[in-house]
């Protein structure tokens, strides 16, 4: 049971960087590389902010994910706007090459050494059937799971989340309709990198933050949206909760230094298998 | 209210549009009709800004609108049904009929709405179901309620009786008279010369990517030529003789 509590809290994780993977994908057909980056650099945000700084974990939270969403989208002014010709797979280099740019920018910054962020409140252990899950765990869980509702309502009830998914049906459908692709395109590289961010901030008390850091969560969560099927909104939070549950599992009756194989034992199967992930509904067709 | 002037259009070497010239007034409901591959989609495309004209000009409201974005065209009062209707099939109708008004306030939205179903209740009925299961018929109807929500001053339909059965097919043509009559300027392209010309004021005939013919839909409907290459009546004349 105990790799069950401790599979959720990572898998929490992975299903927020996926979601983010997802929300690319989904408007512009695009993997975005750099995801992973995000992740780190929510983690080092809130290390300046809550550990460096002293600020309430209440308005680190906040600051952190939007300083993380303007980052995100100057992103995609900088590095996706100016590629002069947006085929996919020059757009996928580009974000290859931006994570490696971001990741040295992280390591100037706030150098190569581990940090610790501390905890964001006094760590309790709590006693559940079969094994004990801390406070921490549930924290994450919790906002985790909160993050993923709230973004679910963005994109169903929201008019910029519906043009979201508009753009995704049909882009030139979505622009006789008076919506402008392109503030599509900026607005998702900000939703995700906001999503990324949060469970950067999530995830740094338990695991420290270092620098390069994105390069591992990033192909990750990757690992858990084609789990999930790519594209799958749900399929990525169970993409995510699965994974995590593999790691954890495997842990139990695996060397743990095995458990980084397990996403890529998984996109390997996946892509042998079930191309389309357990829960997608289609293939991409997007341009 | 539309000038299109001698507009040229081309996708890398092959030619599909040289030196149309179209004009829409106020209020007019004009067609343009024309066998596969004759440029139909291309003009509309080209007026909304989805293909980049080479040469020529597009004049709407007396502004320019050559070099204008698609969201930007719409948001000028241009609204093209499509071909093949494009709605969005992993939404749901209503929430297809609502993204036609993306510019517009919330307020400005429910009260057109309400227009929108009453004049296709089918809409209201069906409007928690994703746009995808809809019979064609139904996507249409979907599809031309979308482009109204924009409040549009033109109406650009792109084949609207395509894959329709005949029934159908009127039931679209009499809810764009009735528009029509509401003061709402259409310009429609069709390979269903019948149709087209019936329901319009004026029409063109558009072959090989130039216009060849023009006039009152009456004088396009008596013409030989259209009846010939369009209405397919050469035969049955022949045979009735
Ligand atoms: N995306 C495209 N790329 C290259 N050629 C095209 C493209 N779209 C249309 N064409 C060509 O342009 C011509 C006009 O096409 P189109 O405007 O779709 O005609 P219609 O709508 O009247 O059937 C055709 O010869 C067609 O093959
Ligand atoms: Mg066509």
């Amino acid at each position: 049971m105990q790799f069950l509590y401790s599979g959720l809290t990572g898998g929490s994780i992975y299903a927020l960087v996926a979601l983010g993977y997802n929300i690319i994908y989904n408007t512009t057909g695009l993997i975005n590389f750099a995801q992973g980056e995000f992740v780190m650099l929510g983690g080092m945000l809130i290390y300046t902010l809550f550990a460096v700084f002293g600020m309430p974990f209440i308005i680190a939270f906040p600051l952190a994910v939007v300083t993380a969403l303007i980052v995100g989208l100057l992103f995609e002014r900088v590095f996706i706007n100016l590629v002069r010709v947006k085929s996919d797979i020059n757009l996928i280099t580009v974000t290859i090459a931006a994570s490696i740019l971001l990741r040295d920018f992280a390591m100037h910054i706030w150098g190569r050494d581990t940090v610790t962020v501390g905890e964001f409140m006094p760590v309790k252990s709590i006693e559940l059937p079969g094994g004990v899950i801390s406070n921490q765990s549930i924290m994450v869980i919790a906002v985790g799971a909160c993050i993923a509702f709230i973004l679910h309502l963005f994109l169903k009830r929201s008019k910029y989340g519906r043009a979201m998914r508009a753009c995704f049906d049909d882009m030139t459908a979505a622009g006789i309709c008076g919506i402008n692709a392109v503030m599509v395109r900026v607005m998702s590289f900000g939703v995700a990198a906001a999503v990324g961010a949060a469970a950067g901030v999530l995830i740094s008390p338990i695991t420290f933050v270092t620098y390069d850091d994105g390069l591992m969560i990033g192909l990750k969560g990757f690992a858990a949206a084609i789990l999930g099927g790519l594209g799958s909104f749900w399929g990525a939070v169970a993409g995510g909760i699965l994974l995590g549950l593999l790691e954890s599992f495997a842990a139990t009756i695996m060397p743990s230094g095995y458990k980084d194989a397990i996403a890529f034992v998984v996109i390997l199967l996946i892509l042998f298998v079930k191309p389309a992930g357990l829960f997608g509904k289609r293939m991409a067709k997007r341009v | 209210m539309l000038k299109i002037k001698s507009l040229c259009v081309s996708y890398g070497a092959v030619e599909a549009l040289a030196n149309v010239s179209v004009h829409v007034s106020e209020g007019e409901f004009v067609s343009l009709i024309g066998s596969n591959g004759a440029g139909k989609t291309t003009l509309l495309n080209s007026i909304m800004g989805i293909v980049p004209s080479a040469q020529g000009e597009a004049i709407f409201m007396d502004k320019s609108i050559s070099s204008m974005k698609i969201h930007q065209a719409a948001a000028k009062g241009i609204a093209l049904v499509p071909e093949g209707r494009r709605v969005f099939s992993n939404m749901t109708v209503l929430e297809n009929v609502l993204m036609g008004g993306f510019s517009k306030s919330s307020k400005e939205n429910s009260e057109k709405l309400e227009e929108i179903y009453s004049m296709f209740p089918v809409l209201k009925e069906r409007k928690n179901q994703l746009a995808g299961m809809l019979s064609g018929g139904e996507q249409q109807m979907l599809a031309i309620g979308r482009a109204l929500m924009c409040r549009p001053r033109l109406l650009l339909m792109d084949e609207p009786s395509m894959g329709l059965a005949p029934l159908v097919i009127k039931d679209v043509y009499e809810k764009l008279a009735a528009l029509s009559k509401t003061g709402l300027t259409i310009l429609l392209v069709e390979q269903n010369a019948a149709m087209a010309l019936k329901y319009a004021d004026r029409g063109y005939v558009l072959e090989n990517g130039r216009i060849v013919l023009q006039g009152s839909a009456k004088e396009l409907l008596g013409d030989n030529e259209v009846k010939r290459a369009y209405l397919g009546k050469e035969y049955k004349e022949k045979w009735e003789r």
